[in-house]
């Protein structure tokens, strides 16, 4: 049991800055963006093969964050040129935007590591140097303290980000955006800006699980958005979305809730690690669908 | 004639579906002169193109032909977030103007930064809170008590009292009303109406009011434009304006239009 809370917390800690970026585009920016799934391994591919190379660990995880974003901006560009014409609520563009994405980034992210899959065995993560430089021997508990505190800072980055004035405009763009543009917002610019800070925060979750499992793999992407979005959604259902502060703590919480789940699923004798997309597959769905059934059943 | 806000439009053409069975000509060489601080009340049976020449003038769409000029700026090749910075506008749709799961001051918040460069400063700084406050006692709804409500959970009225104070924070050279009172109940249209013609007095804003309703574009304004196929073709200001009368409004569009009313609605109205 101990085990599967400490693999639940490293795992839900790491891929948190997934959930974060998930929320960003889905819920502040209402742009379901499907680039996820490949700015995971481009920011994971770009660490790797920085780290191979003699690169500071710290600089190659910064790089890989920045190469997420161009990522995102590169969406956010499609976006642009495919949605002339149809209204703010259409999401065909933005689905399409980000298949393009992903599907181009397969053949640049395997450019970018030279090989589908680049080893890290020799390598020290970001947490070895930390907890050498702190003298802690970084046993999984400490690894996660240590993740804990990066995520916290991110949160509070963000809280502050989401305040400022231009954080209140990406706010209203997700919410309403004739409205921001008729008050003299470029939402181009602004969208653009937005699915950057997203995809880079899933490239930071690329670049630390790469460091944390020991390799870039280029199958590691898939199903990343819907992993995800099953953080997103389990935090907003459990722990509630008063303000916008709280909602990036509940979703986060969620990540962890959710990497549990994973981890007990696959303590059941009969589901073999390969069923995992599946188990995530149904544990989405579960999360997604309750709230429909739970109104249906109460109106009965 | 003085202060800012003097709108010109010249052959504005704009065809939507075109070179299709429904190709529309919602403005067909529409041009009008209106003057810094004019109040004018525009009226038209549906698909006139009064919806089709505020769009227009904000630049939601480009139009195929003509003009748009804003004192000595031309805006007819601008885009609408440029165009923002000197127009406010409210929709008719209470929702439209407002950022649901926003908080109140967060709402004006962002209107008062209309046209301006948003950074990294902090968007509600304590001065801006102070102001907001004293902006939205101004509106005598109460909701200076509650500055950090969701504008989700306030009523369709109070919505519209918030995107108009919220479209005209910032004082801009024009204001567009798109029949912003006619999804409201009546006794909350007055006094969303009352609330404009207060505001607009106040800050002597050029307004431009889109309305179906005879009565109120006769009792409003300085000036009143009549719409039919894509044209003006009524302008009456003045005392010709104050001398008018619903009926000879009437007859007055058979007179120049020469057909029926088009819209059963404007009559009943």
């Amino acid at each position: 049991m101990e085990g599967i809370l400490a693999i639940g917390f490293e795992q839900g800690l790491l891929y948190s800055f997934l959930v974060l970026g998930v929320f960003f585009t889905f819920r502040v920016l209402d742009f379901p963006d499907l680039t996820v799934d490949g700015s995971l391994v481009l920011g994971a591919g770009a660490t790797a093969i920085l780290v191979t190379n003699g690169v500071s660990v710290f600089l190659a995880t910064g790089v890989g964050v920045i190469a997420g974003a161009c990522a995102g901006v590169v969406t956010g560009l499609i976006h642009i040129l495919l949605k002339s014409g149809s209204s703010d609520t259409n999401y065909g563009p933005k689905l399409i935007a980000g298949i393009l994405t992903t599907t181009a980034l397969y053949s640049i992210n395997l450019r970018v590591m030279g090989r589908s899959n680049v080893p890290l065995l020799h390598e020290k993560s970001m947490f070895d140097h930390i907890g050498d430089l702190i003298s802690v021997n970084m046993t999984r508990w400490s690894l996660v303290l240590g993740l804990l505190v990066i995520a916290l800072l991110v949160k509070l980055v963000l809280d502050w980000f989401l305040h400022t004035e231009l954080g209140l405009a990406m706010q209203a763009l997700g919410d309403n955006e004739q409205m921001i543009r008729s008050l003299g917002v470029n939402t181009n610019r602004v969208r653009i800006l937005g699915l950057a800070i997203a995809n880079g925060l899933v490239a930071l979750t690329g670049g630390l699980v790469a460091q944390q499992q020991g390799y870039a793999d280029i199958g590691m992407g898939f199903g990343a958005l819907v992993a995800g979005l099953g953080g997103v959604i389990i935090g907003e259902v459990v722990f509630g979305m008063r303000s916008i502060r709280w909602v990036l703590f509940s979703v986060m919480a969620g990540s962890i809730v959710y990497r549990i789940l994973v981890a007990v699923g696959l303590r059941i004798d009969w589901i073999r690690p390969t069923d995992l997309k599946l188990l995530t597959a149904v544990l989405v769905l579960i999360a997604l669908a309750t709230p429909t059934i739970r109104s249906r059943v109460v109106r009965s | 004639m003085t202060g800012t806000g003097g709108l010109r439009v010249e052959g504005a053409v704009k065809v939507f579906f075109t070179g299709t069975p429904n190709e529309v000509r919602a403005l067909d060489g529409l041009s009008l002169d209106m003057r810094p601080g004019d109040f004018v009340t525009i009226i038209g049976s549906n698909g006139a193109g009064k919806s089709t020449l505020l769009n227009a003038v904000a630049g939601t769409f480009p139009i195929d032909h003509g003009e748009i000029w804003l004192d000595d700026k031309e805006l007819t090749q601008r885009p609408e977030h440029l165009r923002a910075q000197s127009i406010g506008r409210v929709f008719q749709d209470p929702r439209a103007g407002t950022a649901p799961s926003l908080s109140i001051e967060e709402n004006l918040c962002l209107a008062m930064l209309r046209g301006k460069r948003r950074g990294l400063a902090r968007g509600l700084s304590a001065s801006r809170r102070a102001s907001v406050k004293g902006q939205l006692s101004q509106l005598g709804m109460g909701l200076e008590e509650r500055p950090r409500s969701a504008v989700a959970k306030l009523s369709g009225g109070q919505r519209q009292a918030l995107s108009l104070l919220m479209a005209t924070i910032t004082r801009p050279q024009l204001l567009l009303l798109d029949e912003h009172t006619a999804a409201l109940d009546p006794k909350v249209a007055a006094t969303i109406m009352d609330l404009t013609t207060q505001i607009v007095t106040r800050e002597r804003l050029t307004t431009l009011m889109v309305t179906h309703n005879m009565e109120l574009a006769l009792s409003r304004g300085n000036r009143l434009m009549m719409m039919h196929a894509g044209r003006v073709i009524l302008d009456v200001a003045g005392a010709d304006k104050s001398s008018l009368t619903v009926p000879e409004l009437v007859r007055k569009f058979h007179e120049v239009a020469g057909e029926t009313l088009a819209s059963d609605r404007m009559l009943l109205e």
